[in-house]
């Protein structure tokens, strides 16, 4: 089988916000959507303080919640992990942001531009167009994974294959790949690292895993 | 069907980013039915580029940038005659034909009447903005600047302030290095002071030090305020605003006093550095009276011989008794020294330093004894003396301790000490330029730049040579060449093509409203030219800069959006931007921050899309101004020499332009590729324009070696200048000795700053003293007011970028003012209220976030905002510390700089009217 899965390596990871801005642009996502963002989180009262970066977003979980409640099957998991919204099912209910415990899930209620309501050049030439009224979130860039692998690449490995947001990674903190493939760089990463993963006691075995080995964030 | 039609009119077009120092970074431009839409890192470099052919989110914004509906895109002129920030300058379109004429009759004009006015100075001047970054995409405008003649660069648009200015001058001087970073991939410890590498460090240090990290590098930060640098860093040390000297003197003092000598690399100082070199009574070294060479105590003979006297073995330290010598002073005055009683320059050194005990310390940085002994005890215990590593099959020292500096602590008043003991501490344990230790990574008052190695050359007494503006009565400048007057008033800094914009630029600002009694006022630039450049919001006083800005009384600007420098233009020019125009650049070797690359070569940023409206490739104004002032002959033969970055001409290849005709961008840079690539393969590989747009880049190997400059000092046989300052101390006297004669004593608080050890002077209070010189009581402003950057920004550029504002927006402090929040309880400060952060210059107002990692007396503005009239950017409503810090002649160092640091006030306000407006829109 195949599980692709993300890695946040929160030793690396410095909140540079590229990842975010790599996935706006490549995504085409409106002002206000990010699929994928780095939390700036701090600990400790001054001056025993600590400050992590933690990358988050949807976490392609083998047991989404998201899908349970969703009434139009828009929601789907596919075999290889990733859970996908088609945007032509949805109706826009809402109910799968509210059963998100990653608050990874937005309604694009209207079409809003980067510098208002007319379309950027760039904006309007994307083949990608997001609808008005439905549920978006991030989709592991599926179809980079799809016409990728298609072509015998290797997600996580061959950048035509990876994610927006780990390819353009600076500090080389999120990593992507095959977690049921022992060889994989994530697979190896996992078992040389301390991790956890985020509401693992929500059941939702999510597929989006965090390296950290200094204690409670 | 449509989907090979798709196919077909989707491109990837090679380009690179160079919007901050810490590039340039390769990266390709996805290009959809002529329409950029994306930016992609360049994955085919991830073998050659150290930062594995990524971009920063910076290049993630030039899409916007290229599409952003507020630029300007046909050339404009005023026609309002009056200026200032409450003037409507009332532009109107007019073509390139009248642009262009309009500022070459002007130019004309002044070539007829002289290069320089009556004063001596240019007519012409000419300000870019961060560091040098500009000449990335000025295209061939360095052709047409060198084909004119003398300009004046002196007007500044923040450096001084906002780069590491005196790191620059001291790092140069010391060890070739421009920026100084720590040898990254291989060391074990850093000292961190202030340095926010994970913010404005790029794409190379950022993976530098994250390999570092998993790797078990220990980096302590110490900060004020707890940067993303000092998240990802093993500790934080929370030190006073501009106390770091005292602190970095203290580290030296507990090496020199509290752990043996051994625990020193005793071979390196006494053989690499002028430590034995013998001290006189009056503080210059002892020389022989037949050489003048300085002398050292050849513990073998038992008496002074010269340095380099063959076979001698130096004392380290100790107090001598010499026979007889000489002592050569100020104006080069010889003094007869007999029984003189000496010490070595390291005995010097530890004379000065007796009393900068850590408990000392302690009260001054608020740091514990404690802490500064534990992290001198953890720097030598990291420091491997006596150890070797193998590098490109030579072995070499290995020494994995490194100190670097951040911005604030490498500026102004202290920095001067900061640079000194920073170098000290590498030095003291043979740290400096070996692997592991800490490295300069580029030249820029020297040359080539290409290869900082290469400018190293036997000069006196052992040392490098160095380029320092004369000093001597025969010699020193008393009439300045340029507006800061930076030959004038500061020796270190030479007078090389980068000199002038490293001088105190902010008294070229300054001196055009009010010059101090006993100088001449000099008069404004009759043509200014501004590419790049916003110092209206990126300097500090910022209105008062507004105002000087307003007297120019012909401003061309290069312009991509209205903003608050154009809006003092007479007129503008739209030039294409980032994506729209051609250029090729060095890349590779050693470069700014932390790009250390195995490989050098050229990156070609090609023209991905057609320009927006009516701009136009800087390569084709610049010709086309040159062409209509008449100086096409002289552009072309500019651009021959090599103006565009690569000789066209040399013995070994030939692409020279006719000199008589206007060559078209392509030509002009069709043939830069192919002398670029000649020069790289000594003619074997050439490659033209058509093969930089398919491959983007091209580069051959660079020997790591090369990243470090000891091996060039063993070579020729060169001592690094440290600890003792002889030269400083004497060029110092003679400056004040000119200033002096010419009745000048507005800069004799910077002469105090050479001396030849640096000792802790009362920093902070400069800032309070600053206070009441404005008239006001120092407890009015209680508060150390500093400013940080966040990567979106980094300086000020992407302002009116919303996707830099959306994503920066993740990062605490954004837009805001970040304090601490037992203060802000205190002061009944709630998070997201309005605040007003006040100084004797002014006010600016923000949000408050209050954190935990700050320190309670100090308050942190994030980026340099606070713009009216830069689309996007004005709707922010963001502070800016940049409003209330002063344009102080008595905050200028003696090497010209000053410091993001200010006293403030800080008190709960409500919302401002024009963010009640936003708001209200929103």
């Amino acid at each position: 089988m195949t599980r692709y899965v993300m890695v946040a390596d929160l030793r690396r990871c410095v909140g540079c916000q590229t990842c975010t801005a790599a996935c706006k642009e490549g995504n085409n996502t409106p002002p206000g959507v990010q699929w994928r963002r780095v939390l700036d989180l701090e600990r400790g009262t001054y001056p025993d303080v600590s400050r992590v970066f933690v990358p988050v977003g949807c976490q392609h979980c083998a047991e989404p919640p998201c899908l349970e409640v969703c009434p139009s099957t828009a929601t789907r998991k596919r075999a290889d992990g990733i859970v996908t919204i088609d945007e032509d099912l949805c109706i826009g209910c809402s109910y799968c942001l509210m059963a998100c415990p990653y608050d990874a899930r937005f309604l694009i209620e209207r079409r809003e531009y980067a510098f208002g309501d007319t379309p950027t050049a760039a904006e309007a030439a994307r083949a990608r167009r997001h609808t008005a009224g439905v549920a978006s979130k991030c989709t592991f860039c599926v179809g980079r994974i799809d016409a990728g692998t298609a072509r015998g690449k290797v997600p996580g490995r061959d950048p035509e294959a990876t994610p927006l947001c780990v390819n353009s990674c600076i500090s080389g903190a999120l990593r992507f790949g095959d977690i049921d493939d022992p060889t994989s760089p994530v697979a190896t990463l996992l078992a040389e690292n301390q991790w956890f993963r985020m509401h693992e006691e929500e059941g939702t075995n999510p597929g989006f895993y965090y390296v950290w080995d200094k204690g409670a964030l | 069907m449509a989907n090979a039609t798709q196919a077909a009119s989707t491109r990837s077009v090679p380009s690179y980013c160079y919007n901050c120092v810490a590039g340039p970074d390769l990266m390709r431009v996805r290009v959809e039915n002529g329409v950029a839409t994306r930016i992609d890192p360049c994955h085919e470099a991830a073998s050659v580029h150290p930062g594995l052919g990524r971009v920063c989110v910076k290049a993630f914004g030039l899409v916007q940038k290229t599409y952003n509906p507020h630029r300007v895109l046909t050339p404009m002129k005023r026609t309002n005659p009056r200026k200032g920030r409450d003037e409507d300058p009332r532009f109107v379109p007019i073509s390139w034909d009248e642009a262009l004429d309009t500022i070459a009759a002007r130019l004309k004009a002044i070539r007829e009447t002289g290069l320089l006015d009556a004063a001596g100075l240019p007519r012409v001047a000419a300000t870019f903005g961060h560091g040098g970054t500009p000449q990335s995409y000025m295209g061939t405008f360095p052709a047409f600047l060198s084909a004119w003649g003398p300009i004046d660069y002196s007007f500044g648009s923040g450096q001084g302030v906002k780069c590491v200015h005196s790191e620059h001058l001291y790092g140069e001087f010391w060890h070739r290095g421009f920026t100084v970073c720590a040898d990254t991939v291989h060391t074990r410890y850093i000292i961190s002071c202030g340095t926010n590498t994970e913010v404005s460090g790029g794409v190379c240090a950022v993976r530098r030090h994250a390999d570092a990290r998993i790797r078990g590098v220990k980096r302590v930060q110490v900060e004020p305020h707890l940067s993303p640098t000092g998240a990802c860093s093993a500790e934080w040390v929370p030190i006073r605003p501009k106390t770091d000297p005292a602190f970095l003197l203290a580290l030296v003092h507990t090496l020199l006093f509290e752990h043996p000598r051994s625990a020193l690399d005793v071979p390196f100082l006494r053989e690499r550095t002028a430590s034995p070199y013998l001290v006189g009574e009056d503080g210059y070294y002892l020389r022989d009276p037949e050489t003048a060479k300085p002398l050292v105590w050849d513990t073998m003979r038992g008496s002074a011989v010269a340095f380099d006297a063959p076979g001698a073995s130096p004392a380290l330290e100790g107090r001598f008794t010499v026979a007889d010598a000489i002592t050569v002073g100020p104006d080069w005055e010889r003094r007869l020294q007999r029984d003189a009683p000496a010490r070595t320059g390291f005995t010097a050194m530890a004379d000065a330093l007796r009393d900068a005990t850590p408990d000392w310390a302690a009260g001054i940085c608020d740091i514990p004894a404690t802490t500064i002994r534990r992290i001198a005890a953890e720097f030598l215990d990291h420091a491997c003396i006596g150890e070797t590593i193998e590098i490109d099959g030579e072995v070499l020292p290995f020494r994995p301790v490194a100190v670097t500096l951040g911005k604030t602590v490498n500026n102004g008043w202290g920095a001067y000490e900061c640079c000194w003991a920073r170098t000290m501490l590498a030095t003291l344990v043979g740290a400096l330029e070996v692997p592991g230790g800490t490295l300069g990574t580029t030249v820029r008052l020297n040359r080539p730049h290409e290869n900082r190695l290469l400018s190293v050359r036997p000069g006196e007494d052992g040392f490098m040579a160095s380029s320092f503006n004369p000093t001597d009565r025969a010699n020193w400048q008393a009439q300045p060449s340029g507006r800061n007057a930076h030959r004038t008033l500061v020796p270190i800094v030479g007078n090389s093509p980068w000199a002038q914009a490293l001088g105190p630029t902010h008294l070229a600002w300054m001196f055009s409203r009010e010059a101090p009694a006993e100088w001449t006022p000099p008069p404004l630039p009759e043509v200014w030219f501004a590419f790049r450049t916003n110092p209206a919001i990126s300097f500090w006083d910022t209105a008062e800069i507004g105002r000087a800005m307003a007297r120019m009384p012909f401003v061309v600007a290069f312009a991509y959006t209205h903003d608050e420098t154009n809006h003092m233009a007479d007129i503008l020019l739209p030039d294409a931007t980032d994506l729209e125009s051609t250029q090729l650049i060095r890349i590779g070797g050693t470069k700014f921050i932390e790009q250390h690359w195995d490989h050098r070569g050229f990156a070609l940023r090609a023209a991905a899309v057609a320009p927006q409206g009516e701009a136009r490739d800087f390569t084709w104004i610049s010709t086309e101004l040159a062409r209509r002032t008449g100086l096409l002959e002289r552009y072309n033969a500019a651009l021959n020499r090599g103006a565009a970055g690569v000789p066209l001409k040399t013995d070994a290849y030939d692409f020279s332009l006719a000199t008589d005709r206007a060559h078209d961008v392509d030509t002009i840079w069709n043939a830069v590729c192919q002398a670029g690539s000649a020069e790289l393969s000594d003619g074997a590989e050439i490659h033209d324009l058509a093969w930089f747009r398919d491959h983007g880049h091209c580069v051959v190997p660079f020997r790591r070696e090369d990243w470090y400059l000891y091996p060039t000092m063993v070579r020729l046989g060169l001592r690094f200048e440290l600890p003792y300052q002889e030269r400083l101390l004497r060029v110092g006297a003679e400056l004040g000795r000119r200033l002096h004669e010419q009745g000048i004593h507005w800069w004799d608080s910077q002469l105090d700053e050479y001396v030849a050890i640096p000792q802790w002077h009362d920093v902070p209070g400069r800032w309070k003293q600053a206070v009441r010189d404005a008239g006001a009581d120092p407890d009015a402003y209680p508060f150390w007011g500093i400013t940080t950057k966040t990567m979106p920004y980094t300086t000020g550029n992407n302002a009116g970028i919303p996707l830099m504002n959306e994503v920066g927006a993740n990062l605490r402090g954004h837009g805001s003012v970040i304090l601490n929040a037992a203060t802000a309880a205190r002061l009944g400060i709630s998070p997201g209220d309005w605040v007003e952060v006040r100084s004797p210059v002014g006010a600016t107002h923000g949000r408050a976030e209050p954190v935990q990692g700050c320190r309670p007396d100090t308050v942190v503005i994030p980026g340099q905002f606070d713009h009216w009239k830069t689309p996007v950017a004005r709707d922010l409503a963001f502070p800016s510390l940049n409003t209330v810090v002063p344009l102080s002649l008595r905050l200028t160092d003696a090497t010209g700089s000053g410091a993001d640091v200010v006293r403030v006030a800080l008190r709960r306000i409500p919302a401002p009217r024009r963010a009640r407006a936003r708001e209200a829109a929103a």
